[in-house]
């Protein structure tokens, strides 16, 4: 009898049999061996407290320190933790005084902002919250130089107390949405004696705020929250919060199924959303589902040819099919964004569907033809992508195969990725002509979707622009007219007069695009059956404080 | 016998001094080899639109500014104090603290891992030598096969799917539960600390979140053992005392565990040592998989931020710990084996 290895045949026959008939139990395990009951925990085990609710999210919690804190997660645990001067009111975008008692006086130039404060107020560890300690916090975030210091860093000239209860903030030049500014997570008060101010001085591990909760334990792994029972507005509606930070999606997924946490918030990936939300009948859960203020984009290198004629770049636009997107990719789990300001804000209007339409081959067709484009001069596009972003692979991919189905022997589109270190280092180079990028916004005002995307500090028409925020971007976009609409609308106090300004703004983007709004991210959070009040606010955020169990 | 002691004094010395050697080896390729990856730590913590200037002036209050050569020696003098800096990414916690906290996590994993896997490698390795040429050996091949084989995030993941979500028999994604205070003894091992405070219920709930991470590392690494005690095991049994043994009539399962594998465990030794590297390099991805908060997991994020310092000293910290593990193994390898030349 022949032999493999020293075995019979007949004895592999066996061996496979077996290997064989536990493959079938395993699937069989795997397949109908699924029980509804969480893992039954040793004897001696805790059941969850009651009251308590513990997320899971994947989120990184780097820093709790308000000034160096620039991150989403880290974001939502200090508005939950601190206050801050204005806030947002639940389920709106209505800004209210928080810390402050009224809206500020704003001064006639538009250069000085007195605040008048609330009384009654105290830190985590019992000391009073005054003028004095509002004024050191901001100097604090200006001066230690973490990361979102230059948002205020920028456009503060001074700071101070001018009285127990009031503050005064001068500005360099007028910003009318240095309110909105206020409302940033990382400008909330910290008490004098617990933190100092010194460059690179921080602390990432603790906070003292004045807010709801206060910081019971913070490792790399889960964070708790007690509830700060001192707290001058309304008290929570549970207990405490304690988070899970999980390395991965599949790891959050799995174990909000397995009935581990309360609640599952960022990041899932399309087709574990699909799921949940498939079996959130059948299990009880709930889903919530909000729209975000993060844009996806294409930025297209206005210095590279052909990408140097506004005819490309409009064929480009009208390529684009943010619906197949939406449809292939998200799985109807984004929006499609026909603007660079996102929806949120009243003063979005879908110019580009207007002026481009979604997958427009005909004008785009017509468009390149009067660039000299056509079946016997074809037409490249080399699409970049960040190499870890699944998401955009995929979309990078639809986008080639839509194109050049559309226009066959017309377009070409080259696909390329590069770690995203490279990408972002190298977009100044001008090195890419066409990118995939994101923008996720510091805070909840339109200045914050304009300026990064049109503003640039110096250039002429010629070189374009050689430094700023189209420069980082990797655009290089240059306009005059731009730089003074984005400066005005800065300065402007009248909302209409500045809405004016932001709607020509956006005309100015569908006549020079230098990038085209592709799709505005959708936000889910699911719910395990009995947990209520749950929700994403518009600005984003998510208020622990109105979760019950 | 003098000669011998005093080779083997001369042998040990000799390995010692090559280790610090070996240690500086390492933390020069990894300072270099970070540098050389493409990314600005900077990039990285302010993002790529933030302002020049704040740019410019993070990069000079790191320290990042100085030829590399100056960041090298900078670095090297204060490896020589034990300081392995600060993390660039949390701007607070240092390294030492960052390796204090996670390190326990990683231990405690990898040793239960080793565990299993010597306990599985060996039983498998017994069973299938003591059956030469039978299903069973077949089997053992196959499980030696396909414990190579396998991507570990794989197997994880197939076990995380089974065992928590199907069948919920096991917890995931944590290494306490959430609603309770973990033990705080003197050594972060949890199995340790618990017994230490009384606390049985942490115990049990420490063993029990280990299971299915320490199982994935330890079934994937025991193949290796298998191999080993399959193929030294079937030798063995072949050779003239065992041959001896059945003649005058010891019972077949005496013969194999009292007496022909106490030989075919010697290269286990040697194995072990290099497991240690095996065992390190594992834990990140199972770390990663099962959201392990260990070392290895911290060291995978410290990575993707590009945190210079968590980064070179965790790997310095892990080199150290297997140039440690191997000159031991030789150490002790040459002390039980009398044929090894030193």
């Amino acid at each position: 009898m022949k032999a493999v290895l020293g075995v019979s045949l007949r004895q592999w026959r066996r061996v496979l049999q077996w290997v064989g008939l536990f493959g079938l139990c395993l699937a069989l395990a795997v397949g109908c061996g699924a029980s509804q009951e969480s893992a039954t925990p040793p004897d001696g085990a805790t059941t969850p407290v009651g009251g308590r609710v513990s997320v899971g999210t994947t989120l990184k919690a780097r820093t709790l320190d308000p000034a160096d804190a620039y991150e989403i997660f880290p974001g939502i645990l200090l508005y939950n933790m601190g206050d801050r001067l204005y806030t947002y009111a639940p389920g709106t975008t209505d800004l209210v005084p928080q810390l402050a008692t009224a809206l500020p006086i704003v001064s006639e130039d538009g250069l000085t902002y007195t605040i008048p404060l609330r009384d009654g107020v105290t830190f985590h560890d019992g000391t009073p919250f005054t003028a004095a300690s509002m004024a050191f916090s901001i100097q604090r975030f200006m001066e230690n130089g973490g990361r979102p210091s230059f948002l205020l860093a920028e456009k503060i000239a001074s700071v101070a107390a001018t009285g127990d209860r009031e503050l005064t903030i001068t500005l360099n030049s007028p910003f009318s949405a240095f309110p909105a500014l206020l409302s940033f997570w990382g400008v909330t008060p910290v008490p004098v004696e617990s933190y100092e101010i010194a460059a690179g001085s921080f602390k990432p591990e603790s906070f003292v705020g004045t807010g709801p909760y206060k910081l019971a334990s913070f490792s790399t792994d889960s964070i708790k929250l007690d509830v700060n029972p001192d707290y001058w507005g309304d008290a929570p509606s549970n207990e405490g919060i304690d988070i899970q930070l999980f390395s991965s999606p599949a790891n959050l997924f799995n174990s909000f199924q397995t009935g581990n946490l309360d609640v599952a918030y960022q990041t899932l990936d399309p087709e574990q959303i699909a799921s949940l939300e498939r079996d959130a009948g059948q299990e009880g859960w709930s889903v919530i589902e909000a729209g975000t203020t993060v844009v996806n984009y294409l930025s297209l290198n206005m210095k590279m040819e052909p990408l140097d004629n506004p005819a490309v770049r409009g064929a480009i636009a009208a390529m684009v099919d943010r619906n197949l997107i939406r449809d292939r990719v998200f799985q109807g789990q984004a929006d499609p964004l026909y603007s660079m300001i996102p929806k949120s804000f009243d003063v979005y209007q879908p110019v580009f569907q207007e002026a481009y339409g979604d997958g427009n081959f005909e004008q785009a067709k017509e468009l390149l033809a009067s660039a000299g484009f056509n079946e016997s001069n074809p037409f490249e596009l080399e699409l970049w992508y960040p190499s870890a972003s699944t998401i955009r692979s995929i979309v990078a991919n639809t986008l080639k195969e839509s194109i050049e189905n559309g226009l066959p022997g017309i377009v070409t589109v080259n696909v390329q990725n590069v770690e995203a270190a490279s990408l972002f280092e190298n977009m100044e180079k001008g090195i890419y002509p066409a990118v995939l990028q994101n923008w996720y916004p510091d805070f909840f005002d339109v200045d914050n979707f304009v300026q990064p995307f049109m503003s640039c500090d110096q250039g002429s028409p010629e070189t374009l622009c050689e430094s700023g925020a189209t420069f980082s971007d990797g655009t290089f976009y240059y306009s005059e007219r731009a730089n003074e609409l984005i400066q005005q609308q800065r300065a402007e106090l009248d909302p209409e007069v500045r809405n004016g300004m932001l709607e020509e703004l956006q005309q100015l983007m569908i006549q020079d695009v230098p990038s085209i709004p592709l799709w505005q991210n959708k936000d889910y959070v699911f719910a395990q059956s009995g947990i209520e009040g749950v929700e994403i606010q518009p600005t984003q955020q998510f208020l622990f404080w109105q979760i019950a169990k | 016998m003098s000669s011998r002691s005093s080779a083997l004094r001369y042998y040990i010395l000799s390995r010692l001094l090559l280790a610090p050697l070996m240690i500086w080896t390492i933390t020069t390729l990894v300072f270099l080899l970070l540098r050389a990856t493409p990314g600005d730590p900077v990039d990285a913590l302010l993002g790529e639109r933030a302002p020049d200037s704040a740019k410019a002036a993070l990069r000079e209050r790191l320290g990042l500014d100085a030829p590399i050569w100056l960041q090298y020696l900078n670095y090297l003098g204060n490896l020589l104090r034990f300081d392995l800096g600060t993390s660039l990414a949390t701007q607070g916690q240092s390294v030492v603290q960052i390796i204090g906290d996670h390190f326990p996590a990683t231990l405690e994993l990898t040793l239960l891992s080793m565990g299993v896997s010597v306990v599985v490698g060996v039983l498998v390795g017994v069973m299938a030598a003591s059956r030469p040429n039978t299903p069973l050996d077949a089997g053992g091949r196959l499980f030696g096969i396909i414990t190579y084989a396998v991507p570990m995030y794989w197997f994880g993941m197939l076990l995380q799917l089974l065992f928590a979500v199907q069948l919920r028999w096991f917890p995931i994604g944590s290494r306490f539960p959430l609603q309770m205070d973990p033990p705080a003894g003197p050594t972060g091992l949890y199995l340790l600390d618990s017994l230490l405070q009384g606390r049985f219920d942490a115990f049990a709930q420490s063993l029990y979140h280990l299971v299915l991470p320490s199982l994935t590392l330890g079934i994937l690494l025991s193949g290796v053992f298998e191999r080993i005690v399959r193929i030294n095991l079937k030798k063995t049994l072949r050779s003239d005392y065992v041959e001896a043994a059945r003649a005058r009539g010891i019972p077949e399962v005496r013969i194999v565990f009292a007496h022909a594998l106490k030989n075919a465990l010697i290269p286990v030794i040697t194995v072990l040592g290099l497991m240690i590297a095996s065992l390190l390099g594992g834990a990140i991805l199972t770390e990663v998989t099962f959201n392990w908060p260990g070392l290895a997991n911290r060291l995978y994020e410290a990575i993707e931020n590009r945190d210079y310092p968590v980064v070179q000293g965790i790997m310095v910290f892990f080199g150290v710990i297997v140039a440690m593990a191997s000159i031991l193994i030789d150490i002790l390898n040459a002390w039980v084996d009398p044929r090894i030349r030193y």
